[in-house]
């Protein structure tokens, strides 16, 4: 038996591996980028030593779907050949497919792994069955393994997507999208600081780093700004991101992380009394810490602009977008599958993705989706400990099945009755 | 953008043509705003921002050709604007979709070459002119970069045809969650991020307070546009 390649084809970040482990063995970003001390686009390394400061992008998948075969073809030669050392002639692989993907998409996606790298078998899986998979046989004894039946949100790089999964099949008739994920939040903070400070509108990776460091969602926006509003050690919210200078320090950092957490541990009255001195202290020290370097630095300050990125998720509408936020979208997605479906779907309900990593994502979903539901439904959210990798591990776990062979399509299948009748096999 | 705005411009010379009709079809429809959210909500799917802007501005303009030279002289406009006001890269980016927009309409008024590959032409004529190549014909560059050029996903999924499948089949298109059911909207300052009560009556962009509508008039105020 030949060994399967999983790969979580993202767009945001490729998970590849070899089927049965833990772990997979190669998490880069899917694209190639070029800085400004190059004239070719490269292929990101693992070990983060070079300048990324202007690098320009190219990525094969625009809006979650492959658009680029070929810069995708560049990119998974690479990674087959130099970070994963496989042979793509004497393996199968498993790879995962964005929701309702066109035929023309998944023709040129055959053609890339057939005709191009000579995959023995291929399997498409779609990312919310995988999730289910992997959720409930880490929790046998759950509610959503006993009924095999999960609600899986999934907040991703290019897009949000809540799809009912039934018996490790995704319900497709009850799946629902918002055209929102992580890549467009990136961008509205770009845009935010660009106009408020400092012009970042080139600095992709460096604003990636400041959103996962810095934003976090807010359980009650109208009382969070007014928080932000207030000067001095009262506000909360602010906190300073020192751009990377290009000689000692290549990469940005948060300039008093403590400070940047705050926030987490006030509920504005309780707890900080005893130790009060002390921390007037550790503040004035820190206030004098951070006016001596301010010269010498490139930094922005971020206030509301920490809460208001990832509140786009639940309220769209705010940018202008005519969607619904995440929870009426659950509530429809739900909806639109079998009443007695939906007391369980409420019940399990999967949050993954790597947008899902915002501090507090899980608590504001829960308190905005409790008043859509009805009384009698109760509503649990499952967080995981790496929303990332789950899709990979549940690929993991589907191509250590026994029968995973038998349910490939295989080169010899594609080269007889082509593309668009082997897909039929995957349900899609 | 409609059908009599195209005959009003057959009618004008040629020297007008280049300027004024921009700015009538900006000044003059309805549903500019409209189309200038929808424009920041397409950059916000971008990959590089500012970029392909700042090689975009390069001179020799003797050399285009007529649609191209309409198209040249917003660039040049946005290059001036760029250099007087402080605009940042994001609205750079905006007029570069309402370049596309305009391009878009024209498919259905004036010339017989489709607007995918005339715009790809015209995309791949910015970024070689700064080479100096030696300038192809107009249908065989069409044919190469036809070939060549990847297309969007919008594209694709227009030739994907969905509409037509009957309306129990699931598709990309009935999957997007749809208007919320609630109208009611937040509105946050576009300069300072807290809640904004007021409008600006030029351009529709909210503002929160003096201080903050004088600094949205000095920066980002789209007056042309808008």
């Amino acid at each position: 038996m030949s060994n399967v390649v999983v790969l979580d084809n993202g767009g945001g970040l490729i998970k590849a591996g070899q089927g049965g482990e833990r772990d997979p063995a190669v998490v880069i970003p899917n694209c190639l980028y070029r800085p400004l001390t190059s004239k070719k686009f490269l292929h990101p390394t693992t070990t983060t030593e070079e300048d990324l400061t202007s690098a320009a992008i190219r990525r094969p998948i625009d809006r979650g779907y492959l658009i680029n075969p070929d810069l995708q073809r560049d990119i998974w030669s690479h990674l087959f050949n130099s970070l994963l050392h496989v042979s793509p002639s004497s393996s199968s692989l498993l790879l995962t497919e964005p929701l309702f993907s066109l035929p023309s998409i998944q023709r040129s996606t055959d053609e890339l792994i057939f005709e191009d790298f000579g995959f023995n078998s291929l399997f498409v899986a779609d990312s919310p069955s995988l999730v289910h998979l992997y959720e409930s046989s880490r929790r046998p004894d759950s509610l959503l393994s006993e009924a095999q039946c999960s609600l899986v949100v999934d907040c991703g790089f290019s897009f949000t997507h809540v799809a009912p999964v039934f018996q490790n099949c995704t319900l497709n008739y009850g799946v629902k999208r918002i055209d929102l994920g992580g890549k467009a939040l990136t961008n509205y903070l770009k845009e935010l600081v660009s106009y408020r400070s400092i012009n970042v509108m080139d600095e992709t990776f460096l604003m990636d780093d400041v959103k996962e460091k810095l934003c976090f969602v807010s359980l009650d926006v109208e009382t969070d700004l007014q928080i932000a509003r207030k000067q001095g050690k009262d506000n909360l919210f602010r906190c300073t991101y020192v751009l990377p200078d290009g000689v000692t320090h290549k990469k940005g950092y948060v300039k008093d992380p403590e400070a940047a957490q705050r926030h987490l541990r006030a509920s504005p009255s309780a707890a900080m009394e005893p130790n009060k001195e002390a921390y007037q202290l550790e503040t004035i020290a820190k206030t004098e810490e951070r006016k001596r370097v301010d010269l010498t630095k490139n930094e922005f300050d971020l206030m509301n602009e920490r809460f208001l990125v990832p509140e786009m998720i639940f309220q769209p509408a705010d940018l202008g977008m005519n969607e619904a936020g995440l929870a009426e979208c659950i509530v429809r997605a739900v909806n639109a599958c079998h009443p007695y479906l939906r007391p369980v779907l409420y019940q399990s309900i999967i949050l993954t993705g790597g947008s899902s990593l915002f501090p507090r994502f899980a608590e504001r979903l829960q308190k905005d989706l409790r008043p859509l539901v009805p009384h009698e439904y109760q509503v649990k959210i499952t967080t995981q400990n790496d929303p990332i990798l789950d899709v990979w591990r549940g690929g993991s776990l589907l191509a250590s099945s026994p029968n995973f062979e038998s349910t490939c399509v295989t080169k010899a299948e594609y080269e007889e009755h082509g593309s668009a009748r082997c897909r039929r096999r995957f349900f899609h | 953008m409609d059908d009599d705005n195209s005959n009003a411009l057959r009618r004008m010379s040629t020297r007008t043509r280049k300027v004024a009709p921009k700015m009538a079809a900006a000044l003059g429809s309805s549903d500019n705003r409209s189309q200038a959210a929808l424009a920041r909500l397409e950059a916000l799917e971008n990959d590089n921002a500012g970029i392909e802007a700042v090689e975009m501005n390069d001179d020799d303009e003797a050399s285009l050709d007529e649609d191209d030279q309409e198209i040249g002289f917003i660039q040049s406009l946005m290059d001036i604007e760029a250099h007087t006001h402080r605009y940042t890269s994001i609205e750079i980016s905006f007029l570069q979709s309402l370049i596309d927009i305009e391009a878009h309409t024209r498919r259905y008024t004036s010339s017989g070459i489709p607007f995918s590959t005339r715009f790809m032409i015209l995309s791949t004529y910015m970024q070689k002119r700064s080479k100096g190549t030696k300038r192809k014909t107009r249908q065989a560059k069409a044919l190469e970069n036809a070939r060549k050029a990847p297309r969007s996903f919008l594209e694709l999924l227009h030739e994907a045809n969905l509409e037509s499948l009957p309306p129990h089949v699931p598709s990309y298109l009935r999957a997007a969650v749809g208007p919320p059911s609630s109208t009611s909207r937040r509105h946050f300052c576009s300069v300072c991020g807290f809640s904004a009560k007021y409008t600006c009556v030029t351009c529709g962009m909210r503002f929160c307070s003096c201080r903050c509508q004088n600094i949205h008039n000095d920066t980002r105020c789209m007056k042309f546009v808008a």
